[in-house]
């Protein structure tokens, strides 16, 4: 597959810098473009469309706040998908995944106190929320990476199905045992969370919280993870060829196991944080779309922690943006679904990109997944 | 034949029906309760079923489709969109309309295959993403679309939904009533029971084209030169671009059957369900064909089947609440139809693990070939 | 090679716009002219010629006493979703077209953590009236009308409970509940169905009864029911299925499960389907149209939005959320509007075309119902929330 030509270091990292950034930055360009062509076609105004996005997700602190909101779950939910992609799996799954840590946060949020019968120091109480919900959203995906490993079961469906039980049971505890009982509350939602489960706010009257300090920090960690050490290596290998990685000696089985693990793990993560940073409750359908958007977000940033922190950030201005985009220009907000689609479709065939722009074509190619074998 | 795969899937079958017939006998007679369950297994897996054989197509010739849910969903809107066009605009008759929106469907499916066989086949595009990317911007696509076209007074339509122009009819092609007819003489039971059984075969024409196109596409891929290339290309590319198949050309033309296929799937939406459009309306369908066709070990027959199974279940589902109030206590759990409508998928999981043997892909599926 | 494979590329996601937008709009006028007129949105809510037009009201006069704004905020759902957020979007737009609004505008919530933000929008803007659609909103409403004073706040679909709270000191003075009787809409049309059936089988397909409003029209379907079996002396078998086998996210928009629901039924017999929920009731309603059975909408008179059902529409049960919203933004601007709750109506739609089909004693039937409701001298006994 290398068919590159021999070149000096510097150029040939050079050439990495700008193949990471520079393709999906014209990708995105591209998108906009052609995004703006369709407004244009359907009669709207694509200036006063994109002014709009700016100014909804960066134009004032309470802006960027709201931005860095959206951002959080997106980077714990597109790390999950991109460590699966590393270790050559691909997690549709974050969706439900996310669901039940988050379903598990609110429970030890809110059930415990109560189950107890005293409160929690927060020390106790927050750290365990979150990682009770962290933990049970690995379980649910780790179970998907044990069918895989040991009956060869495909991640695709079995974490698709795994969404639908996951939703379907989330459904059936919010409205039963779970359901907030207060008289007033008729919808599908758990009571509020102890204060001493909550994520406090980083600046005073802007709802953005240390969550997203947090996301930062995991976003590093699993950059060290994947890059220093051996857990990194093995899941890497296996990740490019499972036959590989038996005869070096890694436990393939195991592996694949873990990294579903520690995917769903962060998945979760992506619950537990909406749960006790914002929500302070679990409210049926909160988290519709953050997996499948974390999808886009792990192949826009090429799988890499801090590619996925920027491309979280594309992804959360743009649905933050779209409240003063709609405002301004009464535009439906598919608009921005579309926009997502054509830059991730820019950014996986790459090859239309470089057509465009007239960029040669080397010969790597990342290979995500690996079709329905394993 | 892989009779312990069917085996299994017929066990599934008569144990979800046999629960409702079961429960439901003290309200209604047992055969009115299995034949409209029939007829309504075999429309909930219409689109189940095409897009199964979306899948098959495609993968036989070793191209991955998770796309299918995007291609259905395009399909569905630009084929209604084509029937509503035809219709109002060039002034067609309901029929020519009807006719046009199907083949516009198809061709919708056809044209998102096209692009999907662009990136895998072509750009070699991992071909998962190339799936994501085609489920994405049809939600997107379609969504926009449908707002712009049909909402505000400077659409075409200045602002309403303007009435499509039907659905397609439903088919009495075996006249059981009729024959049975003098038969049955005054007796009013017997005509009755002949009635019902009648309606599982009146089915509409996507219905029962779809089950005409399992056998075709059993036919095709297993007995004619074209199918033996079909799974050549996908068992192994190598050898057959040795003696001498054109693998992209090969491939590129399977994935656009296959979208052809689930653009009849979306044509089974908006033209033979219900006459209207809205947004997400195949509702993850397309996911579930795709286990069907696993389910079903990537062969026409066995698809049918699986999709059979995500029919009945659908169908053990609705009559388990038209009979709610006769539930017994000790199966109240029956009630909860969150749990109940875990079936299919719990199934599912429980197929892949191999229990009935192992599902086996094509070889190649999922490689882009080189040279 | 190459070159031609990206055209092909960009060919697909081009023709796919023309050939939808390629026809111009200036061609004949579509058959469906006998929709409501309410849908009919003036030119001055397009939003480019709103914001074009140097001599129409822009969004920027919102802060100006003169000129009087409203916004509506809908819940995670559409402005065209032929249900419950269009006919609050509608109700909007009727306060327009009656002069009472100068400005009238939208904002669609893609996820329910912008509550607070979409209606803060509206607010920063200076509009007059912001309406809130959905229960889900409640608690962002409220927060939002300690922030904006001034500025009158609609809630429908929400319960404002300290009405009935003697600490006056957490009253909100400036937001107003829009509720509904659903279960007596749901009731006079169960009755027409039970009335009207031959087989005294009837069904109901509807969303999912975790939302209070659609249980209650479920549940008023079913004692209505009764009640017209009670006076007629039939025994009618009634069948009611909620799409909860779902998660919420689907329940209210798979027309194709409504559709296969009510044929099921039809099938075992039922000849009038009631579909209640969003496009999963459009479905059922279609369906049952279809196999030529009596269908009966919900929420507005659906002869007039779904053009495919209209021939054998019987009725719906009507919730009256257009005048309902208009009514209240005009009394908004006179300043005559109440915080608290505020009940607005519910009734059943005209026969239309199956006018000449409903015998004069079931008519009759249902006029002494409708009024017997309104009265208070019959009620339905369905207890607000699912106990």
């Amino acid at each position: 597959m290398q068919t590159e030509k021999p070149n000096s270091l510097t150029s040939q990292i050079l050439q990495s810098i700008s193949n990471a950034s520079l393709i999906p930055f014209l990708a995105i360009l591209t998108a906009v473009i052609l995004g703006g062509i369709i407004i244009k076609i359907v009669g709207g105004d694509p200036f006063l469309a994109y002014k709009g996005l700016i100014q909804g997700s960066l134009g004032s602190a309470k802006a960027l706040s709201e931005t860095a909101i959206w951002a959080t779950p997106y980077i714990f939910a597109g790390l999950a998908v991109a460590l699966a992609f590393k270790g050559g799996l691909f997690n549709i799954g974050a969706e439900g995944q996310l669901a039940v840590g988050a379903v598990f946060s609110a429970l030890i949020g809110y059930g415990l106190p109560e189950w107890l019968g005293y409160d929690l120091p927060a020390i106790i109480h927050l750290p365990l929320a979150i990682g009770v919900g962290m933990l049970m959203g690995g379980i649910w995906a780790g179970i998907v990476g044990a069918l895989k490993a040991y009956t060869g079961g495909h991640e695709v469906i079995n974490t698709i199905m795994m969404n639908y039980i996951a939703l379907n049971t989330t459904s059936f505890l919010l409205n039963g045992v779970m359901k907030d009982p207060s008289p007033n509350n008729v919808i599908a939602r758990t009571p509020l969370i102890a204060e001493s489960a909550r994520i406090s706010p980083l600046f005073e009257g802007l709802r953005v919280h240390w969550g997203f300090v947090l996301a930062l920090l995991v976003a590093f960690l699993i950059w060290w993870l994947l890059n220093k050490t051996t857990l990194g290596f093995e899941i890497r290998t296996v990740g490019l060829n499972p036959d590989a990685a038996q005869y070096a000696g890694i436990n393939v089985k195991r592996t694949i196991i873990v990294t579903m693990l520690l995917s769903g793990m962060l998945a979760g993560l992506a619950g537990s944080i909406e749960v006790t940073g914002l929500n302070y409750r679990h409210e049926l359908g909160f988290s519709i779309g953050y997996g499948y958007d974390a999808i886009a977000i792990a192949l826009l940033g090429k799988s890499h922690p801090l590619g996925i922190v920027l491309s979280s950030f594309l992804f959360a201005a743009m649905r933050n943006g779209a409240t003063r985009m709609q405002f301004l220009t009464q535009l439906p907000v598919d608009l921005i679904s579309m926009l997502q689609a054509l830059i991730l479709l820019f950014v996986a065939a790459d090859a239309i990109v470089r057509y465009i722009y007239r960029i040669k074509s080397k010969g790597e190619r990342v290979v995500l997944t690996r079709g329905w074998g394993g | 034949m892989d009779w312990r795969r069917f085996g299994f899937i017929a066990l599934i079958i008569i144990v979800l029906f046999s629960v409702v017939v079961f429960i439901g006998q003290v309200k209604q007679p047992p055969l009115l309760i299995i034949t409209s369950m029939l007829a309504t297994t075999i429309a909930v897996a219409t689109p189940l079923t095409l897009g199964a054989l979306s899948g098959v197509f495609c993968e036989r010739a070793g191209v991955v489709n998770i796309g299918i849910e995007g291609m259905m969903l395009t399909s569905a809107f630009f084929g209604w969109l084509g029937a509503i066009y035809s219709y109002h605009i060039f002034g067609f008759g309901n029929w020519t309309s009807i006719i046009l929106g199907v083949v516009f469907a198809v061709i919708t499916g056809a044209l998102m295959a096209l692009l999907h066989a662009a990136l895998s086949v072509t750009f070699k595009v991992d071909q998962i993403i190339g799936g994501t990317v085609i489920n994405i911007l049809a939600v997107g696509l379609t969504g926009f679309l449908n707002r712009q076209l049909f909402f505000g007074q400077g659409s075409v339509f200045g602002g309403n939904v303007p009435g499509s122009p039907g659905v397609l009819q439903t088919l009495h092609i075996i006249p059981l009533t009729e024959l049975f007819a003098p038969i049955c003489g005054a007796s009013e039971i017997c005509l009755r029971n002949i009635q019902a059984i009648n309606r599982v075969f009146d089915q509409k024409p996507i219905a029962l084209a779809a089950i005409l196109l399992v056998f075709i596409s059993h036919y095709i891929l297993f007995n004619t030169r074209w199918g033996l290339r079909t799974r050549a290309v996908g068992e192994h590319p190598k050898a057959a671009d040795t003696v001498g198949i054109n693998v992209t050309k090969m491939r590129y033309a399977n994935v656009i059957i296959g979208g052809m296929f689930a653009g009849l799937a979306g044509a089974y939406f908006t033209i033979e369900s219900v006459p209207s459009f809205e947004p997400l309306l195949t509702n993850g369908r397309g996911f579930i064909s795709l286990a069907a066709m696993i389910f079903g070990n990537w062969t026409p027959i066995g698809a049918w089947a699986a999709a059979l199974v995500f029919g009945s279940s659908q169908a053990m589902l609705i009559n388990m609440q038209i009979f709610r109030d006769v539930i017994p206590p000790q199966l109240a759990f029956l009630q909860e139809s969150y749990i109940v409508g875990l079936t299919p998928y719990i199934l599912t999981m429980f197929i892949l693990t191999g229990i009935i043997g192992r599902t086996t892909p094509p070889a190649a599926d999922g490689v882009p070939y080189e040279k | 090679m190459k070159k031609f494979y990206f055209v092909m590329a960009l060919l697909i996601v081009a023709s796919m716009i023309l050939t939808a937008c390629g026809t111009p709009a200036a061609t004949e006028a579509p058959a469906a002219t006998d929709a409501p007129a309410v849908t009919e949105a003036p030119a001055a809510t397009e939003a480019p010629a709103a914001t074009e037009a140097p001599a129409e009201v822009t969004q920027e006069d919102c802060v100006t006493e003169e000129v009087f704004c409203v916004g509506v905020v809908t819940d995670v759902g559409k402005v065209n979703d032929k249900s419950f957020n269009q006919s609050a979007w509608e109700g909007a737009l009727k306060s327009q077209e009656d002069g009472v609004a100068d400005l009238v505008q939208f904002i669609e919530t893609a996820d329910a953590k912008d509550y607070a933000k979409n209606i803060g929008t509206f607010g920063d803007a200076g509009f007059d009236v912001i309406v809130t659609v959905g229960f889900a909103l409640g608690e962002a409403t409220v927060a939002a009308a300690a922030t904006y004073p001034d500025i009158s706040f609609i809630g429908v679909d929400q319960f404002q409970a300290w009405e009935f709270d003697e600490d006056a000191a957490n009253d909100v003075a400036n937001v107003t509940g829009l509720g509904f009787p659903e279960d007596q809409a749901g009731f006079l049309v169960g009755a027409l169905a039970a009335a009207m059936s031959e087989s005294h089988k009837i069904g109901a397909v509807c969303g999912t009864d975790v939302v209070p409003p659609v249980w209650r029209f479920g549940e008023g379907y079913k004692a209505g029911a009764a009640y017209a079996d009670g006076l007629n002396g039939t025994t009618t078998e009634v069948f009611v299925v909620y799409h909860s086998d779902v998660g919420f996210d689907k329940t209210f928009t798979d027309p194709e499960w409504g559709a296969q629901t009510a044929t099921s039924m039809m099938d075992q017999g039922a000849d009038a389907i009631f579909g209640c929920g969003g496009l999963t009731g459009n479905g059922a309603i279609t369906a049952a149209a279809q196999a030529g059975k009596y269908a009966i909408g919900v929420d507005a008179d659906q002869y007039l939005t779904l053009p495919e059902a209209a021939p054998r529409m019987l009725s719906s049960a009507m919730k009256l959320i257009t005048p309902g919203v208009a009514d209240l933004v005009a009394a908004a601007k006179d300043g005559s509007i109440k915080p608290g709750n505020f009940t607005g109506l519910a009734g059943y739609a005209p026969y239309h075309d199956l006018e000449s089909e409903v015998p004069a004693e079931v008519n009759a039937m249902m006029e002494e119902l409708n009024a017997a409701l309104l009265d208070g001298s019959v009620t339905t006994n369905v207890p607000p929330v699912k106990p």
